[in-house]
């Protein structure tokens, strides 16, 4: 068994594609990609922040402050003049204005004379813009004046003030600790991608393990070799399992040390703090955890892969084969999917869950040896089914 | 040495409907099964070569893959030296070296790698394992590329390869399915040389051809196989004696025979 085991190894490892795939690919490329992310990103909303808006304004003279600051902030804002009766939507869509403001007649005067104004913003408001907050950054002046003076007027101390802008104020006493609250946010999506990278790792392997030996014709060779069939089984399957342990990993280690890298400063406590907030133990207690799941792909793979005539069959059974592995997957992620009742009956959702469950500091280990064990029991099976389906001719000579 | 009785094997048909009509017409469809081989009978003694022949599809791989226990026989007998194959595959397969007709290496390692995985399957020391890979590349000339990645390998010298492979283990039995197929006159001599030195050693080799020159060449014995059936077991001086012109006519005469 270890003898199959080391040889397959060995040729995984003189594969320089598949090195590429499990390797370089999450440890260079995909930091890349999110870093190159992160960097649009923010620069698109840089750019959003400090372009120059194009307005018109009509009733302007309604509004003598707020047309002054608009006026005073060249940097940011930039007159246009246009016709009264000029049809705004149509300048805004021609993008020869990019906002216009009406203001109401009664937008100067006193609060308790004229009541709410309501001052109409004309935008378009799909894709990124930052025209509404800027503007509300202006108004919001005005608002302050304007309460001033009717509070002024009504002659308020300062409690009274407060007590009258927000009359209930609710505040949170969250029992939650943060960690917690970040492991509910994180434990959902730590797990997907785990079970995703591990089911990916583990899929080229598979394919050059089970059809690939039969196209090459070294499966005949190997079945005529005085080794039982559930030794070649086993020495497989835990290549195939190592391997897709290795590549999730592998995957999850280089996106921790990429993100501290990344995130300088304040972001590095935050993490750190999270991370010391979870016990050697339960590190221990996921990766434990990864292993029955490793162990169901594998043999799953392994089975599509012997089964197929042809590196491009099993390529696409296993193509099926993620889109019903991602289910379940995505259960434990929507909310109110939790470990109580049905959901912890239900195979690799209820090992995600119990995941999520540990970074949150949560976990019921009780239950936890019970996920395990039916895990591990579901494994054993397609292992055993594994076995079976190598004894099987019709699997073999097909 | 080697006897084979009354083998057999069949197939189940998943899909009638997708035979083509040739194949609906071939004598040995019966109902849902396919009998690939219904009655293959030959013995090969210590020291004999035999030559097994028949037209493409007469059944002559599945024989062969039943007596490298890589395929279960549905019915009939394999002893080698009195040990029954089929009861005990596991020590059969120590005793047998095969070499498929559609053999290959793995690819990513080198020549020298293949053949010592095979050889630690079957259960040779590392010792035994470094001398006899060096006697074998020797004997088949293969020093040039043993270190090299066979996927670069040309078709000789994957054959080769795959040769010294399949004698690791140093067989009691050599069964080879069409080894010379596809190689160059030099290869092929190579081969045919290797097997008249596992003869003279006293291994039976059992082999499966279309050139019937080399039957001529090496075999004791000859077996025609055709529809799944033994249509000639005999020593060849009697393959020859049915007709008087060449080989060719013998062979054509033994299938003509049968129908």
């Amino acid at each position: 068994m270890w003898l199959v085991f080391k040889k397959e190894l060995l040729e995984l490892l003189r594969d320089r594609k598949t090195l590429f795939f499990m390797i370089a690919l999450p440890l260079l490329l995909f930091p890349l990609i999110f870093g190159a992310f992160g960097f649009f990103a923010s620069k698109a909303f840089k750019e959003a922040e400090t372009k120059v808006l194009k307005y018109a304004i009509v009733g302007g003279e309604y509004a003598q402050g707020l047309s002054a600051s608009l006026a005073a902030a060249t940097d940011k804002f930039e007159l246009v003049d246009v016709s009264p009766d000029a049809d705004l939507k149509q300048l805004i869509r021609d993008e020869s204005i990019d906002f216009a403001l009406k203001v109401p007649s009664n937008y100067d005067q006193p609060l308790l004379e004229g009541g709410q104004a309501t001052l109409i913003l004309v935008l378009n408001d799909a894709g990124l813009n930052m025209v509404q907050s800027r503007v509300k950054d202006l108004v919001d002046n005005q608002v302050e004046y304007k309460r001033r003076q009717a509070f002024d007027a009504l002659t308020l101390d300062d409690a009274q003030q407060t007590a009258l802008l927000k009359p209930v104020v609710i505040e949170k006493d969250d029992v939650a600790d943060s960690r917690e609250n970040w492991g509910e946010k994180i434990g959902g999506f730590l797990p997907y991608i785990l079970f995703i990278l591990c089911l990916q790792g583990a899929m080229y392997p598979a394919t050059d393990m089970g059809a690939g030996e039969k196209e090459r014709g070294t499966l005949e060779t190997l079945l005529t070799s005085p080794t039982e069939r559930h030794k070649l089984v086993l020495g497989k399957f835990l290549t195939i399992a190592f391997a897709g342990v290795t590549c999730a990993l592998i995957t999850i280690l280089s996106m921790a040390i990429w993100g501290v890298v990344l995130s300088q400063g304040m972001a590095i406590k935050v993490v750190g703090e999270f991370m010391s907030a979870i016990s050697a133990l339960d590190f221990v207690l996921m990766f434990l955890m990864l292993a029955p799941i490793a162990a169901i792909f594998a043999a799953l793979l392994l089975s599509l892969s012997i089964y197929a005539r042809s590196f491009k069959e099993a390529q696409s059974y296993m193509g099926s084969l993620i889109m019903v592995a991602i289910l379940p997957i995505i259960m434990a992620m929507m909310p109110g999917v939790d470990l109580k009742g049905g959901w912890a009956w239900v195979p690799i959702t209820n090992v995600a869950l119990a995941i999520k469950e540990l970074i949150k500091g949560t976990m019921d280990y009780v239950s936890l040896f019970a996920i395990f064990g039916s895990s591990m029991l579901i494994a054993g099976a397609l292992i055993a089914f594994c076995v079976y389906w190598f004894n099987q001719e019709k699997v073999l000579f097909r | 040495m080697i006897e084979i009785r009354g083998l057999a094997k069949k197939f189940v048909v998943e899909n009638l409907k997708k035979l083509s009509d040739q194949e609906k017409l071939d004598p040995r469809l019966k109902g849902r099964f396919f009998h690939s081989v219904e009655d293959v009978s030959f013995n090969c003694e210590e020291g004999q070569v035999l030559g097994l022949l028949g037209p493409n599809g007469a059944g002559k791989t599945t024989t062969l893959r039943m007596l490298s226990t890589a395929i279960k026989p549905t019915s009939g007998s394999v002893s080698i030296r009195g040990t029954d194959v089929l009861a005990e595959p596991l020590l059969a397969r120590r005793k047998i070296g095969f070499l498929s007709g559609s053999t290959g290496l793995y690819g990513r390692l080198t020549g020298r790698e293949n053949i010592q995985y095979f050889g630690r399957l079957h259960g040779v020391s590392e010792n035994d394992l470094a001398q006899r890979i060096n006697e074998l590349a020797d004997l088949l000339d293969m020093h040039s590329f043993l270190d090299r990645r066979s996927e670069s390998f040309s078709t000789g010298m994957k054959q080769k390869t795959s040769i010294a492979r399949a004698v690791i283990h140093q067989p009691e039995v050599v069964i080879l399915d069409e080894p010379t197929t596809g190689l160059d006159i030099m290869a092929t001599q190579t081969v045919l040389d290797f097997i008249r030195r596992l003869k003279a050693q006293g291994t039976p080799v059992i082999f499966s051809t279309h050139h019937l020159d080399e039957v001529d060449e090496l075999c004791d014995k000859v077996t025609v196989i055709d529809q799944g059936r033994t249509r000639f077991d005999g020593s060849l001086l009697d393959f020859k004696a049915l007709s008087s012109g060449s080989m060719h006519e013998s062979f054509l005469a033994t299938l003509k025979g049968a129908a």
